[in-house]
């Protein structure tokens, strides 16, 4: 009996294993590829002698950094804005029951599913014509069809856990609806709004469809910026490599802080983890 | 300090009717309880008069000027919320101390500083202050929501009951607390409640409540002596009044009760009202109410006295319950502590029929008892001293 | 208790318990900003449908109307039914690959208790967080004919210069593979909270009353999952059905026309070949299946949720 549960026990590990080399070797591979020099490129597979030599290139020598900033700024752009406006709309779709509530709710929720050529095709053309083709305001606006039905669904959800008895306690105690709003329920909702946002941030930031039509030469995030590496003419393998990483990076960090809040982030609100 | 009417108060949740036309006045400086059981529609009477809830039909009145618009913010009251409704984020110092930094009520931090020390020194909660919430017990919790209607002098106190997880010798000692508080304060408080001894002992009036309709307003003696109905005798008390069929007739200008679930014939004490009413009913299927107190008995077999066997013997507490059974009935008698009995032994009854009550057996209504003249007086003193 | 907005009802000029314009109006205030950007964004779904009836080109000067001409040759379009095919395709084979596959890994992670599985809890999320832009770029370079470390690793067994992408029979396959290892972790992580949050209660009876693990899985465990897998799969399969970065990084549609989904096809048609108008139909028709079959999906979550927080009301009590 012993021996069966141990050998359960050792195919339960191998197969986990199994499936991690195949999840996880692909990133680190990426990253001791960006150590390896032009010359080891072909040779070598594991064994080599690092060289910070990819990074210096791309980080120094090319526009990668602005691309960086273009992604920062795109992305932080958008998550403010439906912070903005969705964390008040959560709040509406949490307390109030009007009517089509959920028709309102189950629409912004909708446009997560929408195919995002079908936004591209007409937007490239209504862009062009207000100006907002290739620029920082365009891509956040569009943006919004990612991180808005993210943060107002997951933080209704955060809203609807705060007991409504305690906004009654506050209008008893003397306290006016906004101030109810700023100092008891965004406080109590803050760790959810937070991963909420980080969450967001990461689906702006690894977006690829709307900035490769919507943008391109004033205004490149690295997601574009990446695959524009790979179609040119010498191809730096290694270089490819840092500029994989380095596109990667924050939205790996930022995964590791929300941990806690990430099932709720990832399944809209419908499952709390 | 205030004044308060509710006057056709109706208000439905969906299809549920929550309220049907409640009228009620609260008297300034009144300590006035809500009792009824679960559901009946306290909660929600008290939203009403915070204004948490604004009523479908009526008028809610304060001092007499009709407060129907009237945000919450605005209207001065405290409350203390059945599920304590305490800020998880803060602690519990600023939680009692939150009503005193409102816009409506602001305070200096001296002035807090003293008022919430105060009050925490009087529930006993004051080497807690520095805690969540979350790291507070149930009780605990309680006397933080206490603390924080307490902390000022609102023109009412809305109690939602206040005592409910306090362990029995805390809840002793914060109902005289209570009670002493509202008469220093000179405060009207309604204070909402299941428990029937709390609304007995801290109710200047007692409203009774069932399924959205008050049911009777009175002292706690007029609702103890003189319900209205069989539903009000049942609650009120502990254990429940023993309910009894009997048919009325009337032989030589007496009334004989002739009851149902035992072989006995019992006199209607002569009482110029209470045969008036009977008269004037002229039902003759009557329930008769008979506490547990009034009910005598004996072991040893004697005139006038029905036999039954016992059927249990309870303590509960400073007295102890004899259950009898006594024909098709069973019949709740209060008696000392060491009294000894067996099971199924013999033992003979006999009702105090002075003390008994009258009901209407079809409508449940209460027609009247022996000498209600001298009770109505004792009650209407009682109502006098507020 | 939520406050529930009261209508304003004919004679409520005289009705003092009407609410006031400013509480009424409230909520749709709140809503409003949200509102007013995303139908900034709605804009664009109208002008589709307008523009799909037009033969408009990026090229040429003007336009005209032309009716549902545009969405009549897409339908007789082999070009279309290829699309819709390898849509399909695509769309089935990585969603049920993904939910297969995920739902297994998360039930080793959900039993093994060690270190190793603890660990893996939280890395195995990182392949989701990677852009599939970046993912497809790596992968590429892990498969590339030169330098690509897959690439040594078939050396040892003989084979080479496998050509992954570059071949009908086999650019599905590793379309597919790379939309698995970045998106089998997002079920790996719902199904993994489901299952730790399923009670205790009926495993232990089940123990009790005796029964096979594979009994006690097909029977407890399976049905109280209902509603994650249908969320998973909800949105992983509508992701599916419209995926673009992936197939447009690593051949572009290509080779010959073996990835051309829906997507592709509509983006190739409006961009490369600049028939605006014409393209608009591939992905309205997209838009209205993953509508439809959004709803449906949709339904059937509600439908389990309910029942399987129908099963826990007992445990819970009556509400007070």
């Amino acid at each position: 009996m012993r021996s069966k549960k141990r050998l359960l026990a050792i195919c339960q590990n191998g197969l986990l294993a199994v499936y991690s080399v195949f999840a996880l070797f692909p990133l680190i591979w990426m990253v001791l590829l960006t150590f390896k020099s032009d010359a080891q490129m072909f040779d070598t597979a594991f064994v080599f002698t690092p060289t910070l030599e990819n990074y210096k290139a791309v980080l120094l020598r090319t526009d990668y950094l602005r691309y960086f900033c273009d992604s920062v700024i795109v992305s932080f752009g958008a998550v403010l804005i439906s912070i903005l406006a969705g964390v008040p709309a959560a709040y509406a779709l949490a307390r109030y029951d009007f009517k089509k509530k959920e028709n309102v709710a189950f629409q912004i929720l909708s446009f997560k599913f929408a195919p995002e050529i079908l936004v591209v095709l007409p937007l490239f053309m209504i862009y062009q014509k207000i100006g907002l083709y290739d620029t920082y305001l365009g891509l956040i606006w569009v943006y919004q069809l990612i991180t808005m039905p993210l943060l107002i669904w997951v933080v209704r959800g955060y809203f609807e856990d705060i007991s409504v008895e305690i906004e009654h306690a506050a209008q008893v105690d003397g306290y006016f609806w906004w101030q109810i709003f700023l100092k008891t329920l965004v406080p109590l909702i803050k760790p959810g709004l937070v991963s909420s946002a980080l969450l967001a941030f990461i689906f702006a930031w690894n977006s690829f469809t709307f900035p490769l039509q919507l943008a391109g030469i004033k205004v490149e995030p690295v997601t574009v910026a990446a695959l524009k590496y790979l179609a040119s003419d010498t191809v730096h393998y290694g270089q490819m490599a840092v500029a994989a990483t380095i596109s990667a990076l924050p939205a790996i960090i930022f995964a590791l802080l929300i941990q806690k809040h990430l099932v709720r982030g990832l399944s809209f609100g419908a499952v709390k983890g | 300090m205030a004044k308060i009417e509710l006057i056709g108060i109706t208000k439905k949740f969906g299809k549920i009717t929550a309220l049907d036309n409640i009228d009620l006045e609260i008297r300034d400086k009144e300590f006035f309880v809500l009792f009824g059981p679960a559901g009946a529609g306290k909660t929600t009477i008290l939203n009403t008069i915070a204004g948490i809830q604004i009523p479908d039909k009526g008028d809610v009145k304060i001092n007499g000027e009709v407060a129907n618009q009237v945000d919450p913010q605005h209207r001065d009251m405290a409350m203390v919320f059945e599920n304590y409704a305490l800020y998880p984020h803060l602690k519990v110092y600023d939680n009692i101390a939150s009503p005193l930094r409102s816009p409506m009520h602001k305070k200096d931090e001296a002035f807090i500083k003293e008022a919430v020390e105060s009050v925490a020194a009087l529930l006993r909660i004051d080497k807690l202050l520095e805690r969540l919430p979350s790291q507070l017990s149930n009780g605990q919790r309680q006397r933080v929501a206490l603390g924080r209607a307490l902390v000022r002098r609102p023109k009412a106190y809305l109690m939602d009951e206040p005592l409910a997880h306090l362990d029995a010798k805390l809840r002793n000692m914060m109902r005289s607390e209570l009670k002493e508080i509202q008469s220093n304060f000179e405060s009207t408080s309604i204070y909402v409640t299941h428990d029937f001894m709390e609304a007995m002992s801290l109710g200047d009036r007692i409203a009774i409540i069932n399924k959205g309709s008050i049911v009777q307003i009175g002292t706690s003696d007029e609702v103890y002596y003189l319900p209205c109905n069989e539903f009000v005798a049942q609650l009120m008390g502990d254990p429940e009044i023993n309910m009894l069929s009997c048919r009325l007739d009337k032989k030589d200008g007496a009334y004989e009760a002739a009851l149902w679930e035992f072989a006995c014939v019992c006199t209607v004490p002569k009482d110029k009202e209470l045969y008036e009413r009977l008269d004037a009913c002229g039902a003759k299927d009557l329930h008769i109410g008979i506490r547990p107190q009034n009910i005598k008995y004996r072991f040893d077999p004697a005139e006038d006295y029905s036999v039954g066997t016992v059927n249990s013997f309870e303590a509960i507490g400073n007295k102890s319950v004899l259950v009898v059974k006594l024909g098709a009935a069973e019949v709740r008698i209060i008696v000392p502590n060491d009294l000894q009995v067996k099971l199924d032994q013999e033992v003979y009854v006999k009702l105090d029929m002075e003390r008994a009550l009258f009901f209407d057996a079809a409508t449940t209504e209460y027609i009247c008892r022996y000498d209600e003249a001298s009770f109505r007086a004792h009650a209407a003193g009682q109502a006098g001293k507020e | 208790m939520i406050p529930v907005v009261p209508k304003k009802k004919v004679g409520d000029a005289d009705n003092i318990n009407a609410p006031p314009l400013s509480a009424r109006i409230r909520p749709y205030l709140i809503v409003a900003p949200a509102l007013i950007i995303t139908i900034g964004i709605m804009i664009p779904f109208a002008m589709a449908i307008y523009y799909s009836l037009t033969s408009y080109s990026f090229r040429l000067p003007d336009y005209s109307f032309v009716g549902l001409r545009n969405w009549i040759r897409m339908f007789q379009a082999p070009e279309f039914w290829r699309a819709v095919w390898v849509t399909l395709r695509y769309a089935s084979f990585s969603t049920g690959i993904e939910m297969l596959l995920g739902l297994g890994i998360a039930l080793l992670l959900g039993n093994l208790n060690n270190r190793f599985s603890r660990i893996m809890r939280v890395a195995l999320i990182f392949p989701l967080m990677v852009a599939p832009v970046i993912a497809t770029i790596i992968w590429q370079l892990m498969l590339n004919s030169s330098v690509g470390i897959v690439e040594k690793f078939l050396n040892v067994f003989g084979v080479y210069n496998f050509p992954w992408a570059a071949s009908h029979s086999t650019a599905m396959m590793t379309a597919v593979m790379i939309d698995v290892w970045v998106n089998c972790p997002f079920i790996i992580v719902l199904i993994l909270a489901g299952l730790q949050s399923l009670p205790k209660s009926p495993f232990e009876s089940a123990k009790i009353d005796g029964g096979s693990a594979w009994f006690n899985f097909r029977k407890l465990t399976l049905p109280m999952l209902k509603p994650y897998i249908y969320i998973a799969l909800l949105f992983r399969l509508m992701a599916a059905l419209q995926e673009f970065s992936i197939i447009f990084a690593l051949t572009k549609g290509g080779p010959g026309d073996t990835l051309m989904n829906i997507s592709i096809t509509a983006y190739n048609t409006g961009f490369q070949f600049n028939k605006f108008g014409a393209s608009l139909p591939y992905i309205l028709f997209l838009w209205v299946v993953i509508y439809i079959l959004a709803k449906q999906i949709a339904q059937r979550w509600q439908a389990a949720q309910r029942q399987a927080s129908g099963k826990s009301i007992d445990e819970r009590g009556e509400a007070g």
